[in-house]
């Protein structure tokens, strides 16, 4: 150890050893036991020249040292030669160091193809040939060690160095991949570039610089490096003066450009902030490294899109939007598109008199205006329906409009709208955007669909689909079977705008003109909705109710006070194509247009279906953990003996929502159950949405754990033997997301599963929490304690009704009152009024133990407003959390607000009568509490102890501690060892204070 | 009867931090190279090999010394935990004690991966789960590493007891830090302040991320043989055992409810007990030793066990200084578990290697003036502990 580094018996070569570096390699590789090659072809610096003189006299400086040397005059450019020379002389060759080099210096304009292609071949070639014919000898040996020489030169240029400095950085490269091939056979590649005074350098450096910077100074790292403890290699060394660093490449963080967007120079020269800002940047070290955010930017395939239009974003995008009408609306909506212009046509004046009754009818066209007017709205405020969408509204026209009339309209309603895009082509430089608009009314049945098409200036241009241009809806070539003329009224757009559209370039002449309209133009739907009628007027006999879809295309402006000519022809008993013009220009202002009609008055479906159609969205949202443990208890059916196996029972405590379940895999094929197992080998704690995602392979229960995202207690080993969970068939698990949503028929072990379509009895027990959080003091009341346990499938949970609000919990209570045992189908039917519990009870469907006549107090159960359940088993659907909800709900208000200061209050009271302690005279202590948050400062340092909240102050001992914990402390149903060595006591500075809490003992 | 056993040859590698190394075998061949060479004896001299390891299937010790040569000698695996390496020194010292052998390896590497250590083996009963259900039982389970909550669990136990400030935990890796930057084969060359090490990210109180062994790869190799082959090789005066013994869990590891007691302290006290009553050195003769130091706390806890200072003596032996150069006796010169690096199946081999240095004085900058009386502690959870006296005359 204490001896210094030795290359006895190595055989080395050193090219260019006749001077400067190489000759102070040779010297000291030489001085310390190696066998040296002291190659130099004893030419001058620019290569001209040959003489031996100068390898000789190291050689023989080495002699004189002690060492082994012989001489070698070949041009490196003949490598093998040097090899052999090592090979005759000592029988091998362990140790390469490429030295020899020359200058050619002149200014690139100035160099000639004979300065490039010395350089070039002494420095790369020269180094490639020595080192190529000694490789297989090191390979074979599994020993080698091999030193390229470039030079700052390369690294960073240098003015009149170009052959120089290309020559130097491409040995950087050529070690790169002799030290990755090499690696496995321990052979090991470096670069140093070296500043040191040397012949080449003499002529560009003062004197005094040469001599700090001695060759003496780079021989060291050489020798290092060559050395057989030395691990490194593909390194890249600066040395010099004394001064030793290693180089690495630096990559900025860089930017990837989204592929399937569009980008080209502009968007570069957007980003090169970004491209060249070295924050954050990373050292890749290898191609892997290289490639690799290249390969993330791979998988980030984009729809496509620009700065106007985000096709990814709108793709998930769904807006849903509010809106409502009466009758007012409608009749103001008729007027606007021109009905009953006529006030004595009786049959327009169904549009316009509500006083009709059921004879008042809504023009179906009407179906466009609350999405419209919802989507103006959102205008106003500078925002589109559909995210991702980033254009402002003055880039769009409206192009085309198709409306559908799922039901008839209601002379009133409240509705929802739902925007999503259904398509966007690239019309480059324009674009083209389809926005589909479901419109369902209050008891969620559809009763619109709308397609808004609109052409967007500008915003095309990312390389995306063209779209089709095919012609639709043209008209035959023949006369058309009806023709309505109605000439428009002067101020018909200022009518029209009352029902919502505001634009003022329908009612502001100077707007108008600004826009190139010699006046204000009508509205394109207010066209819209005269057409439709003149469909309605000359097919249906106007009755609209039979009228299901119009589709047009706006071609032209129309003027108010012009002439609409629609030419109608009818295809077929429900289909009408169209065509309309404005008769004073004679131009097409719709075309592509057609309506198509009904054969009977579309009815509103049976309410059963709606209820389908409802909990249809259970299904899409993806397992919830009953499913989880539906599937594993078919797991369970199908792999038996996992209990004689595995050993163990597993209590599951998942939060958000609340649930309880236990795998009970003691013995046997095991079991899953809800509520709680007697005695459980390991609970686990975690998130519902956690322990889906463990169920599903999609995190791994290790981390979670390390995560602190499961809590694990009991033998926490044997959460170990949980692997099997993650290897759950997917098929099982379909099939019970199925079965809760009443497609698949019966059987799976899940609380929904048992009753597909309507409240399961997580949803009863939810209902009864917002009930106890609404009714209030129930438990002071009731004052009783009732536990169920419900079969098929199995749950369990308690109503605490003992005092104030009461509560509701699942999991088994600690002393119920009265135990009700019964199945989960008549428990629902029981408590939705469909089972009288006393007939449940004497025909043996339930079971109560306990205080029997506590049970008649459960009449409340049968008042539940039936609100509260529809609303808990809607909860459920959207994924949110009945229990929790139940839960929060039914927490007194009194939980956050902590009794800390209870504790404080009585602290203070113990120690103003003066006896303290004589551990705490003159100390001074702080408490802060969690849950809820507060600071306390025990002050023993003056003659009356102090007691303060919120006080400042230094302290000798700082306690974190949680609300709960300092008062079953001081309630003395903790103990302060026990907490601390736990972690909910937390002491900073004295911890021997710690002992002194004992003064909070029985305080309170 | 009973014979000397000889320490003639040592070697190991600069350690590594995980996938900065070589492979395995590699690892291992240089150590072992090293070793034969220190010793001056050729592979086809040694009879037996014992080699350590923990992370690898079965037989990586046959791969291992297949580098060093194919010579059919016994080869046996050793996995004993963190006291993998010393118990493979346990077993070649018997060969030799008894008469078995005259000259054995013992080789110890571990190929680590980043981050805490888990269990490898997730379908059957874990091997340290009695241990894990004393630590639920007096502490719960928190998402802390493992092995932190048990020996940061001892180290609360141990501060609760005895009002042990803080800082005297961080004091230990200052002093291993300032150890470790003295020696070239060790991971973490550079020192830290105090200051630093309390300002590290805490892991489990009061243990902070510098006062917590790296995941490690490395070897260790020795020789070991009987007086008769030292004759035999020209070799004068080597570094001997003077006793040595192992000790696994006694019952008070899961009847106390004492996390100082789970991690192993009574394994240390009996294993030192039968040390230094078999070799007639006390704990005052030693002026140094190589402990177990996965985790500051558990050097404090192993001051006590060995006796070098009084139980509850820990917090001033530390502040005096007596744990380092000028001092009573120096812990850990090689910079310790905490500083050079723990590849669990090499430390044992590792802290070998620095007490014969040490002895023979050939340690440099870390060189204990006068050493020459060496003691090694080197314990694993599950559980075993190995202690050695060494002795050069």
């Amino acid at each position: 150890m204490a001896d210094q580094l030795r290359y006895d018996g190595k055989v080395v070569i050193v090219t260019g050893a006749g001077n400067g570096l190489g000759r102070q390699h040779a010297l000291m590789f030489g001085a310390r036991g190696a066998h040296v090659v002291v190659n130099d072809l004893g030419g001058n610096i620019h290569g001209g020249g040959k003489s031996s003189a100068a390898a000789d006299k190291v050689v023989e400086e080495i002699k004189a040292l002690g060492g082994k040397a012989v001489a070698n005059y070949d041009s490196v450019e003949d490598g093998a030669s040097i090899v052999k020379t090592a090979v005759d002389a000592f029988g091998t060759v362990d140790i390469v160091i490429n030295n020899a080099g020359i200058l050619r210096d002149t200014s690139f304009h100035k160099m000639t193809v004979d300065d490039w292609n010395l350089i070039v071949r002494v420095h790369l070639n020269g180094s490639f040939a020595v080192s190529h014919a000694a490789w297989p000898i090191m390979r074979d040996k599994g020993y080698g060690r091999i030193v390229m020489t470039t030079s700052a030169a390369g690294i960073y240029g240098n003015f009149g160095q170009a052959n120089y400095s290309a020559a130097k950085l491409a040995l950087v490269g050529l070690a790169n991949t002799l030290a990755q091939e090499g690696r496995s056979k321990n052979v090991h590649v470096n670069t140093i570039a070296p500043i040191a005074g040397s012949r080449l350098t003499e002529t560009v450096l003062p004197p005094e610089l040469i001599e700090a910077l001695k060759p003496e100074y780079v021989s060291p790292l050489v020798g290092w490096l060559c050395h057989e403890d030395c691990r490194e290699t593909g390194g890249l060394f600066e040395v010099g003066a004394g001064y030793h660093a290693k180089l690495r490449w630096e990559r900025t963080r860089g930017h990837s450009f989204k592929l399937g967007r569009g980008f080209g120079p502009d968007e570069v020269a957007k980003n090169w902030s970004k491209i060249v800002d070295f924050k954050d940047g990373e050292y890749p070290t290898n191609i892997n490294e290289s490639m690799a955010p290249l390969l993330t930017n791979m998988n980030s395939k984009s729809l496509g899109g620009n700065e106007f239009i985000d096709l990814d974003e709108a793709s998930r995008s769904e807006v849903t939007l509010e809106s409502s009408y009466d009758q007012r609306d409608l009749a103001l909506y008729a007027l606007g598109v021109g009905a009953a212009s006529n006030p004595l046509d009786d049959k327009e004046l169904a549009y316009v008199n509500e006083l009709k009754g059921d004879k008042f009818y809504a023009l179906p066209t009407y179906a466009v205006m609350p999405p419209m007017n919802a989507m103006l709205a959102l205008a106003k405020e500078g925002k589109q329906p559909v995210k991702g969408f980033n254009f402002g509204f003055e880039r769009v026209l409206h192009g085309e409009q198709y409306t559908e009339i799922k039901l008839p309209l209601a002379p009133k309603g409240k509705l929802k709208s739902t925007f999503r895009m259904k398509a966007a082509y690239d019309k480059a430089p324009n674009a083209v955007v389809i926005m589909a608009v479901s419109t369902t009314d209050e008891s969620g049945e559809e009763v619109a669909y709308n397609e808004i098409t609109t052409f967007v200036r500008g915003a095309g241009g990312w390389g995306g689909d063209r779209g089709p241009s095919q012609e639709v809806n043209v008209p035959p070539a023949r006369e058309p079977d009806a023709v309505v003329e109605e000439k428009t009224d002067p101020s018909q757009a200022l009518l029209y705008r009352l029902s919502g559209d505001w634009n003022p370039l329908h009612v502001d002449p100077a707007f108008a003109k600004a826009f190139g309209f010699d006046k204000p133009i009508l509205h394109g739907l207010c066209t819209y909705g005269h057409v439709g009628r003149h469909v309605i007027k000359a097919f249906l006999d106007n009755d609209p109710r039979r009228f299901k879809s119009i589709k047009v295309r706006f071609a032209e402006s129309v003027f108010p006070g012009e002439t609409l000519v629609t030419r109608m022809w009818k295809e077929s008993e429900t289909r009408i194509v169209f065509e309309t013009k404005v008769k004073e220009r004679d131009k097409v202002v719709i075309k592509g247009a057609a309506v198509e009609l009904y054969e009977q008055v579309p009815q509103r479906k049976p309410a059963a279906k709606a209820v389908a159609a409802a909990s249809a969205p259970v299904a899409a949202g993806g397992p919830v953990s009953a499913d989880v443990f539906g599937a594993i208890g078919k797991h369970l059916a199908a792999n038996k003996g996992l209990g004689d196996q595995i050993k163990t029972v597993f209590q599951f405590q998942l939060k958000s929502p609340d649930s309880s379940w236990y795998l009970d895999l003691k013995s046997g094929d095991g079991a899953v159950k809800q509520g709680n197992a007697a005695a459980a080998d390991v609970t686990l704690e975690l998130s519902e949405e956690d322990f889906i995602a463990m169920s599903t392979g999609k995190a791994d229960p290790n981390k979670l754990y390390f995560g602190g995202k499961m809590k694990v207690s009991g033998n926490v080993m044997a959460s170990q033997k949980l692997g099997f969970l993650q290897k759950l068939d997917p098929k099982l698990l379909e099939d019970a997301v199925k079965a809760r949503a009443g497609a698949a028929p019966a059987a799976a072990a899940t609380p929904a599963a048992a009753v597909p379509s309507g409240p399961n009895s997580a949803d009863i027990f939810a209902a009864i929490g917002k009930h106890l959080a609404t009714a209030k003091g129930l438990g002071d009341q009731v004052k009783t304690l009732f536990q169920f346990k419900l079969t098929g499938p199995d749950s369990s949970w308690h109503l605490d009704m003992k005092s104030g609000d009461g509560s509701v919990k699942p999991g088994d209570a600690a002393n119920p009152d009265v135990t009700l045992e019964l199945s989960e189908e008549d428990f629902v039917a029981m408590s939705t009024g469909k089972a009288d519990p006393n007939k449940l009870y004497f025909g043996g469907k339930m079971k109560v133990s306990g205080n029997v006549m506590a049970s008649q107090k459960l009449g409340f159960l049968q008042k539940l407003d039936p609100k509260l359940l529809e609303d808990a088993v809607k909860a459920r659907s959207s994924g949110a959390a009945p229990a929790a909800k139940a839960q929060a709900a039914a927490a007194p208000a009194a939980a956050k607000s902590g009794r800390g200061a209870e504790v404080f209050a009585a602290l203070q009271k113990k120690v103003s009568g003066g006896k303290v302690g004589c551990g705490l005279q003159g100390q001074i202590l702080r408490f802060n509490l969690k849950a809820p948050e507060a600071t306390w400062l025990v002050d023993f340092s003056g003659k009356t102890p102090k007691v303060e909240q919120g006080a400042a102050g230094e302290a000798h001992a700082v306690f974190g501690i949680a609300d709960d914990d300092l008062v079953a402390l001081a309630k003395g149903e903790a103990q302060i060892r026990d907490l601390y060595q736990r972690g909910k006591l937390r002491v900073d500075g004295d911890v021997k204070l710690a002992q002194e809490l004992s003064l909070l003992d029985k305080l309170i | 009867m009973k014979r000397r056993v000889n320490v003639i040859g040592v070697g190991m590698t600069k350690f590594a931090k995980p996938g900065a190394s070589p492979e395995y075998y590699e690892m291992a061949k240089e150590a072992g190279t090293k070793a034969l060479a220190d010793a001056g004896i050729a592979y086809k001299d040694v009879q037996q090999a014992y080699v350590g390891y923990v992370y690898g299937d079965s037989t990586c010790g046959q791969r291992a010394v297949y580098e060093l040569g194919l010579t059919g000698i016994p080869v046996v695996n050793v996995n004993n935990n963190c006291s993998t390496g010393s118990t493979a020194l346990w077993l070649a010292r018997q060969a030799i004690e008894s008469g078995a052998a005259e000259c054995v390896l013992a080789l110890g590497f571990e190929k680590m991966e980043k981050g805490a250590l888990g269990n490898k083996f997730d379908d059957r009963e874990p091997p340290m789960g009695r241990h894990a259900q004393v630590m639920i039982d007096v502490q719960g389970i928190s998402a802390a590493p493992p092995a932190a909550q048990m020996f940061g669990g001892a180290g609360r136990e141990y501060r609760f007891q005895h009002g042990t400030k803080k800082e005297t935990f961080g004091k230990i890796s200052e002093k291993a830090r300032d150890h470790a930057s003295r020696n070239p084969y060790a991971l973490f060359g550079q020192k830290l302040s105090l200051a630093e090490i309390m300002a590290s990210e805490e892991v489990f109180d009061p243990l902070t991320r510098f006062q917590c062994c790296p995941p490690t790869c490395g070897a260790g190799a020795a020789i070991l043989c009987s007086d008769e082959f030292a004759r035999k090789h020209g070799i004068s005066k080597p570094v001997y055992i003077a006793a040595q013994a192992m000790t696994t869990d006694f019952a008070s590891s899961f009847d106390e409810r004492s996390m100082i007691k789970m991690v192993g302290y009574d394994m240390t006290r009996e294993a030192a007990r039968q040390v230094y009553e078999a070799s007639g050195i006390g704990p005052g003769d030693v002026k140094v030793v190589e402990l177990h130091d996965c985790f500051t706390a558990n050097e404090l806890l192993t001051y006590e066990g060995l006796g070098l200072c009084p139980e509850g003596g820990a917090e001033k032996f530390i502040w005096d200084g007596d744990n380092t150069y000028g001092g009573k006796v120096v812990t850990n010169p090689s910079g310790g578990l905490l500083s050079k690096g723990h590849p669990l199946g090499a430390t044992g081999l590792a802290q070998c290697t620095e007490l014969v240095w040490q002895l023979r004085g050939t340690a440099d900058a870390r060189q204990v003036q006068g050493a020459n009386i060496a003691l090694q502690h080197n314990l694993g959870l599950g559980g075993a502990c190995v202690v050695t006296m060494y002795r050069r005359d």
